[in-house]
């Protein structure tokens, strides 16, 4: 037996557990990300489906399990690759099955859609400014790297293992110390971008002010994770702290992402459901929302047919490709 | 604060979508709920929240403010402006708008609604945009 195995069992496990979740945690609104009217999840025909789903998950983590086992000698540190893709890969696959069953008996959802004639909420919500102090972190482990230089080791390391073991190191030089904390601040600059864009380019609605107030969230998560990194080189505590907020914040916000599903008075976007491919993938050119509501999980995804969203995607792969390089290597 | 005025819009229908937003805001304009100096969503906004296309809105904008109803500002959205005094209708138009009536009752008829009942909702709709 290997090292890996047990933690691949486990991994095998938490995945075959996120997929059975899957169901519950989208838009009451949508069931296998088909549209359905009120109450149908708890019809016949809803918990059929439903229960024949998580057959297919609980059979899918018993195949990886089996083959996991089995091969521990031969995939080597791919094993726990191979545990968590397995049954997310067979699950997904049975979602889609799902997905296609339920097209064709759920009864054809209606297109009316309501809108507000009003011109508010077209601005930003002044709690939006929570964004801003966040930049403290990363601006205070600068001064305080500053502050220790003299105690930072001539090589400073840069990249760490699994097992958060440093392996890789560089040079003490100014890009190599202050290069994670100036990637913190970019990309916290880019979260914020990314949820200008959305707040922006979505339709309005308790949904937009959940979700942006996930992205602050959010932003204040990286703030404190990537400063944490940013100041390893010069700090006497192990990086398997800073696994603790990369546990508890996922956590938390999958708590929160539940209850709010859970919220009846949270809507959910009416967008036509041939316009959606895999569950996931929403191309509809005669939307000009460029982010719409996920029919899977609670956020945003981007509307494929829409040209502002391809050139978006663009700038923000361009500015993490820009954020990539201030890297130490 | 009162709840804003809203519209319904539906995709499945055989009526245009536009010109379903002429009437639905014409309503809205006639009842006094939008009175004049209200501001209107940009056309890009209201687009948005329909999920229709932005031509679409624009047209029904363009539209309601070829009625008098509404002051286009480009980029900025449309206002509501007083409409001056109507000139009489001409008998064309009266003649279009009683055809139009005629078509309506003829089809709630045929839908089975009863006389009374036709009578009562005209009523009510005479009543509501007449305050």
């Amino acid at each position: 037996m290997t090292n890996d195995l047990p933690i691949s069992l486990l991994i095998a496990a938490f995945t075959g557990a996120l997929m059975l979740l899957i169901p519950h945690i989208s838009p009451r609104r949508y069931f296998f990300a088909i549209t359905v009217p009120s109450g149908f999840r708890a019809s016949d025909a809803g918990r059929t489906s439903l229960r024949r789903y998580y057959a297919a998950v609980v059979c899918s983590v018993v195949i990886t399990v089996v083959v996991v086992i089995r091969l521990d000698q031969w995939w080597g540190q791919l094993l726990p690759v191979v545990a968590m893709l397995a049954p997310a890969v067979l699950a997904m696959m049975a979602f889609l099955f799902e997905r296609s069953h339920m097209a064709q008996v759920a009864p054809p959802a209606d297109r009316v859609r309501e809108a507000e004639l009003s011109r508010e909420d077209d601005h930003l919500p002044r709690w939006i400014a929570l964004v801003l102090p966040p930049f403290a972190f990363p601006l205070a482990a600068t001064a305080w790297l500053r502050a220790h230089w003299d105690e930072i080791p001539a090589r400073v390391p840069v990249h760490w293992d699994a097992h958060n073991v440093a392996n890789r190191w560089a040079d003490k030089t100014p890009r190599a110390v202050y290069g994670p904390l100036l990637f913190a601040g970019g990309m916290m600059l880019v979260m914020i971008l990314l949820t200008l864009a959305m707040f922006y380019g979505s339709r309005r609605g308790r949904q937009r002010d959940a979700i942006v107030k996930m992205m602050v969230a959010t932003i204040y998560f990286l703030a404190l994770l990537l400063s944490g990194i940013g100041i390893l080189p010069a700090a006497a505590f192990s990086p398997s702290v800073l696994m603790i907020p990369g546990i508890v914040f996922p956590v938390l916000l999958l708590v929160w992402v539940v209850k709010v599903l859970r919220d009846p008075k949270m809507p959910a976007e009416s967008t036509p459901d041939n316009c959606w491919y895999l569950g996931s993938i929403y191309v509809n050119s005669q939307d000009p929302a460029i982010f719409v509501q996920k029919r899977i999980g609670f956020g945003y995804t981007i509307n494929m047919g829409n040209r502002m969203a391809w050139l978006f995607m663009g700038g923000f792969a361009a500015a993490l490709l820009g954020l990539v390089f201030t890297l130490p290597r | 604060m009162p709840p804003a005025a809203k519209i319904r819009i539906d995709l499945n229908s055989q009526v245009p979508a536009y010109r379903q937003i002429v009437d639905a805001v014409r309503v809205l304009l006639v009842d006094g709920t939008l009175p004049p100096g209200s501001d209107l969503p940009s056309v890009r906004r209201l687009a948005m929240e329909l999920g229709i296309h932005f031509n679409t809105v624009g047209e029904a904008y363009r539209a309601l403010a070829e009625e008098g109803w509404l002051d286009l500002h480009h980029g900025r959205g449309a206002k509501v402006i007083a409409r001056g005094a109507q000139s009489a209708v001409s008998p064309e138009r009266f003649q279009e708008f009683r055809v139009q009536l005629r078509n309506l009752v003829a089809q709630m008829r045929a839908a089975g609604v009863p006389l009374t009942r036709i009578a009562a909702e005209l009523r009510a709709a005479m009543e509501g945009l007449n305050q």
